[in-house]
């Protein structure tokens, strides 16, 4: 939907109209579209072998990851380092923390960005460009350099360990980028559908939430997911507000499996493939948004 | 330059030249002005919630870091804040020898970030790009590895580098090579900052692959044809036409890359911490050690103050380009 071609027609470049060869034959082609297919599949297997690795160990007994080699396949798999791992972490508790955080954090930041972003890209005020501009710095400075201050701002409202606690921060952190992407995306609406919508009356608001939200459902698709992960996956902030055990997040919790339990390497690796699923399961249940709105964000904009 | 597109062109590529905007007609804009619908005051309401966010949560911070860092404290609530003047600064630079190597690391690993996972996310996107059987299935799986948490690439990554059981280990015994077993992936201070970088590398760089084939789609079919046709072979093809064309999305993923690798941080800490010997601090985590570890507030801000300035050493000028470009357009 996006590779609309350009309408006008070319102009050739000087230098490359030098002769017209005749096209190859297709055959020496197909050799050589074989070889990159191999070369490929083994790039592939190359790149997937840590991931492979891990599921196998997290199916070997103790005896088995000691005793045979790294890619021997698990005959009998130990579903008990499963279980194990269940038992042991805390995984649900933490699993559960993370998913109310993304729940509230991603439609609601999504929706504060949505709203500046319509602001600076749709109405006319003094430096607005500028104003965009000090946005857009905050998604490139480092989270480190603000997070010991952070700390005691949190601490100040009593906020510590608490889901809304790291939520704040999260949204203004995730702000920046969210409304750079979605003000570039409203930029590219033609001006012609604010005009005659402000022929029928329509108020900001309603230019807003009628039409050029709806607009934008690609680029809002894919930031929500983009955003999800994100948010499920996200380590400094968390480590630094949520100290007791019971507030933890997801990586936080794989964090302490790993520190409390070093060497029970099948219930660990066994840990972090359960606390993966969630984004894989969301990543490839959207995949299809996902790619195009990518696209559409970069290419259509 | 003057092609007109029939679509806009990359308006969430901060280097793209973007729609030209239709003059506006006097009479329209001062009715919207008189009807009260545009101006600072009408957009307010759309701001306010994002900027009260940002204020409290980004630029305070931002700003008690670089005022900290000239004072000297514990970090615990009620204990005195002492001011220093610029010793801290002093401190670091002159003796803090981790300091140092924190700042050399950054600087490796950002240098290396961008030759290698950016070169390997372009030929993964070359390849990908033509049709081929499967072609999605071998996206996804290069693109993975950046939706899982870097916290658990770590722990991955670190099973795979066991001396005893990890991949090094049982390709010693397959291939017979015993040096291989023989090596401390990150137990040895040469090698562990290279060891967790193959890591980042495999998290990131099919997600420059992404981006770089969301830039593909923009390369016109028509001007690949008729280079093709003019007898210029697949390189001349790249070289003229192709890498030309993808010259917004490089910027991007360049700015993207300098970014995630001066904040590289979770990889780092649950890898090594930092270790052996500080082999492996970076700036973001030694800021946050000071801060947090060593209850060293002064010198943990003096740090991040000092990643702060390189940050927007690089970033500005790029921000300052990428709107003039805009203007000009």
């Amino acid at each position: 939907m996006t590779t609309t071609a350009l309408a006008t027609p070319k102009t050739r470049r000087p230098e490359s109209a030098l002769s017209t060869k005749p096209q190859f034959g297709t055959r020496p082609r197909d050799y050589v579209r074989i070889g990159l297919w191999i070369a490929l599949l083994i790039s592939v297997l190359v790149w997937a072998a840590p991931i492979i690795f891990m599921i196998f160990t997290s199916l070997k007994s103790e005896q088995d990851i000691f005793g045979t080699p790294a890619f021997a396949l698990p005959f009998t798999p130990e579903w008990g380092n499963y279980v194990e791992a269940l038992e042991r972490g805390n995984l649900l508790t933490s699993a559960g923390n993370s998913l109310i955080i993304a729940l509230v954090k991603v439609p609601v930041g999504l929706f504060i960005s949505a709203a500046a972003a319509f602001a600076l890209s749709r109405l006319k005020f003094k430096r607005q460009r500028l104003l965009m501009g000090v946005i857009a710095l905050g998604a490139m400075v480092p989270i480190q350099v603000a997070i010991a201050p952070l700390f005691q701002t949190v601490q100040a409202l009593g906020l510590l360990n608490t889901q809304i606690g790291v939520i704040l921060p999260y949204i203004a952190f995730g702000l920046p980028y969210q409304t750079f992407i979605l003000y570039g995306f409203f930029r590219a609406i033609p001006a012609e559908i604010d005009e005659s919508a402000r022929m029928d009356g329509a108020s900001n608001w309603r230019l807003f939430w009628q039409i050029i939200l709806p607009l934008s459902k690609p680029a809002l698709a894919a930031l929500f997911i983009l955003d999800f992960v994100s948010t499920w996956n996200e380590y400094a902030i968390a480590l630094a507000l949520l100290q007791s055990q019971d507030a933890w997040t997801i990586p936080l919790a794989i964090q302490g499996f790993q520190s409390q339990f070093t060497s029970s390497y099948g219930p660990l690796n066994a840990f972090t493939i359960m606390s993966v699923l969630p984004v894989l399961i969301v990543y490839i249940m959207f995949q299809k948004y996902f790619v195009e709105g990518a696209f559409a964000g970069a290419v259509k904009g | 330059m003057t092609t007109a597109p029939v679509i806009a062109p990359q308006g969430g590529a901060p280097g793209a030249p973007l729609r030209p905007r239709r003059p506006q007609r006097g009479s329209a804009r001062q009715w919207l002005r008189r009807s009260g619908k545009t101006g600072f005051f009408a957009a307010l309401p759309f701001l306010a919630p994002a900027l009260a966010a940002y204020v409290v949560f980004v630029v305070g911070p931002m700003v008690e870091s670089v005022r900290l860092s000239f004072f000297e404290w514990s970090g615990f609530q009620g204990a005195p804040q002492e001011f220093v003047g610029i010793k801290n600064y002093v401190r670091i630079f002159t003796q803090d020898p981790v300091f140092w190597a924190a700042f050399s690391n950054t600087i490796i690993w950002v240098v290396l970030s961008l030759v290698i996972p950016v070169g390997l996310g372009l030929t993964m996107a070359m390849v990908l790009n033509r049709p081929l059987f499967g072609r999605n299935t071998f996206r996804s799986i290069f693109y993975i590895p950046g939706v899982i948490a870097p916290i658990a690439i770590a722990n991955m990554w670190r099973w795979m580098y066991n001396p005893n059981y990890g991949i090094g280990a049982s390709l010693a015994e397959t291939f017979n090579a015993p040096w291989l077993a023989e090596i401390q992936w990150l137990g040895d201070k040469n090698i562990a900052l290279y060891a967790i970088f193959a890591a980042f590398v495999w998290q990131i760089a099919g997600t420059n692959m992404v981006l770089f084939l969301a830039g593909l789609q923009s390369v016109s079919v028509e001007h690949v044809e008729a280079a093709k046709l003019d007898g210029a072979n697949a390189w001349q093809v790249f070289r003229n036409v192709t890498l030309p064309a993808l010259r917004p999305t490089t910027v991007i993923v360049v700015v993207l890359t300098i970014i995630n690798s001066i904040k590289v941080f979770d990889l780092i800490v649950g890898m090594t911490g930092g270790g052996p010997a500080q082999s492996t601090q970076v700036l973001a985590l030694w800021s946050y050690s000071q801060s947090f570890g060593n209850h060293n507030y002064g010198m943990g801000n003096a740090i991040a103050t000092v990643l702060l300035i390189i940050t927007l050493v690089i970033v500005v000028p790029y921000m300052v380009w990428t709107a003039r470009s805009e203007k000009e357009s």
